[in-house]
């Protein structure tokens, strides 16, 4: 055999494995494998203060998404499993069928539309950057070939390369490592969800003097839970749940237990509802 | 959606991929040109009748191959940087640090592995041999030019060989570190056209090639070059 032929056929053999992707397979309505499983496990990210994060009291994973999926597993009569994610996992997590529902500060898209469902809106927010001081940046404009970083997976990055396409975008695992390398100075700014970059510069303490948020939005977005596509009875669950939570003012009384005056992100007033899962045109 | 690897290596997501490949190679070459040289003095080192030199080699090679790559990535790029004076540090972040740290990584790395290698290449040819030129008559340079290292190359080089392709391999762990080599955009063109399984198709295929090259490189050298019986 020629040294050719023999790269050729290893090649061949080398690829064999591949015979072995899983192929999806159809399964039973989504609604009655929850019940029948008696839990319902939640995609979360655990490291994106207010919405999802690790109690440090208590060891567990807290936060205004986890409250949601809360109530959605009380609603449907099981017990609540909260599984942590990487950002760029949620998706493929939820769609392999190892999540059952993705409440992980997920950016409702047309384009994700084409792979998932979505529920009402949860959560409006925009995203925004952060800078050091000095950098002298205060436009976002400003940051035309300069370093940025944010965390992988998101729609952070193609949302920063559609305002500035000149910006240079490296990204982290996780949010927290890419503020890391900012504060490091290995980038001028930081991208991130409005709530959570205003998290991360609450708890800089003192060095807060070093950095800048700027006020301008890069996007704004509008979070959701996640579905995978064509569960009707899942998603009318969800959904209902959602409403309910909005009728009787629990909705309003979660967002100011976690986003309102007496958090750490101080908002006033809470500037959406949940009564929508359309985008809007 | 069907099975259409296309997608992820035509228009934009192809461009990415590329040059994610392109840099994968880069890394692997650069940190191959400037480990192997590293892994020879730190074998030197370990042969040498100096206690202190054989010391530090020892310290190099097993404090180095005892830590995870992982580690390695994340304390040149997180920790050590901020070690430096300023204006080395304000230098390396001008620059492509991601890469830069990348190639240190994968060179302390690598050359641990590597020095072990030339090493026992080196301990393969007898000392009788270098004894038995110098008895008819050969200077210790020649005999060493002439006799020792034609036979512990051919002896070195597989398993540096082999040494290469993990090398090759392990550049993808650089995407912690946030360096864009081919994993790295790999979980960009998934991110943005939710075509995991064909984009890790894709990349599967692209380290399976260059994998098997450089194990085809290996065997066709073993074959070309046996080890002779000593």
């Amino acid at each position: 055999m020629t040294p050719a032929k023999r790269f050729v056929r290893r090649l061949i053999l080398g690829l064999l494995p591949l015979a072995l992707l899983p192929v999806a397979a159809a399964h039973a309505d989504q609604l009655d494998s929850v019940r029948k499983k008696g839990e319902l496990v939640c995609g979360v990210l655990g490291t994106d203060e207010p919405n999802s994060f690790v109690d440090p009291k208590t060891r567990t994973i807290i936060g205004y998404e986890v409250d949601l999926c809360q109530a959605i597993a009380k609603r449907i009569g099981v017990k609540l499993t909260i599984k942590q994610l990487a950002v760029a996992a949620r998706i493929p997590e939820l769609q392999q069928g190892r999540v059952d529902l993705l409440a992980a500060a997920l950016t409702h898209t047309r384009e994700r539309e084409a792979v998932i469902d979505f529920s009402l809106t949860t959560f409006v927010t925009g995203q925004r950057v952060m800078v050091r001081r000095d950098s002298g940046i205060t436009q976002i404009a400003q940051l035309a070939g300069k370093k940025v970083v944010t965390v992988r997976g998101g729609t952070q990055e193609p949302n920063m390369r559609r305002a500035v396409p000149t910006v240079e975008v490296v990204t982290f695992e996780t949010a927290p490592q890419a503020l890391v390398a900012l504060q490091q100075r290995k980038a001028v700014g930081f991208v991130n969800d409005e709530v959570s970059l205003l998290d991360a510069y609450g708890k800089l303490g003192p060095a807060q003097k070093d950095f800048v948020v700027l006020e301008q939005n890069i996007s704004t977005e509008a979070l959701a839970l996640g579905l995978r596509k064509n569960e009707p009875a899942f998603k009318r669950i969800v959904d209902d749940t959602l409403r309910e939570l909005e009728k009787r003012g629990e909705a309003e009384r979660l967002f100011m237990q976690w986003y309102g005056p007496s958090s750490r992100l101080k908002y006033e007033k809470r500037h959406f509802r949940i009564e929508t899962d359309k985008l809007p045109t | 959606m069907p099975f259409d690897v296309s997608i992820v290596l035509t228009g934009e997501f192809g461009r990415w991929m590329l040059q994610g490949f392109l840099l994968s190679i880069e890394l692997t070459l650069i940190t191959l040109a400037l480990a192997f040289p590293l892994a020879t003095v730190v074998a030197l080192c370990r042969l040498s009748p100096n206690a202190l030199l054989r010391g530090a080699g020892y310290a190099f090679v097993e404090g180095i191959r005892n830590v995870p790559l992982l580690v390695h990535f994340l304390f040149w790029y997180f920790g050590a940087p901020q070690l430096l004076p300023e204006g080395a540090r304000n230098w390396l972040y001008e620059h492509d640090a991601e890469a830069v740290c990348a190639v240190v990584a994968l060179t302390l790395y690598t050359a641990a592995f590597m020095a072990e290698d030339v090493r026992s290449g080196i301990r393969s040819i007898p000392a009788p041999q270098l004894e038995a030129a110098r008895a008819l008559g050969f200077g210790y340079l020649a005999s060493m030019r002439l006799i020792v290292v034609p036979q512990a190359v051919r002896v070195t080089v597989p398993p540096l060989i082999s040494q290469t392709l993990s090398l090759w391999k392990n550049t993808s762990i650089a995407t912690v570190i946030g360096t864009a080599e081919l994993m790295y955009q790999a979980q960009r063109v998934e991110t943005a056209s939710f075509r995991g399984a064909e984009t890790f198709a894709a990349t599967t295929l692209a380290y399976l090639v260059v994998s098997i090259l450089i194990t085809s490189i290996g065997e066709l050298y073993q074959r070309r070059f046996p080890v002779r019986a000593t």
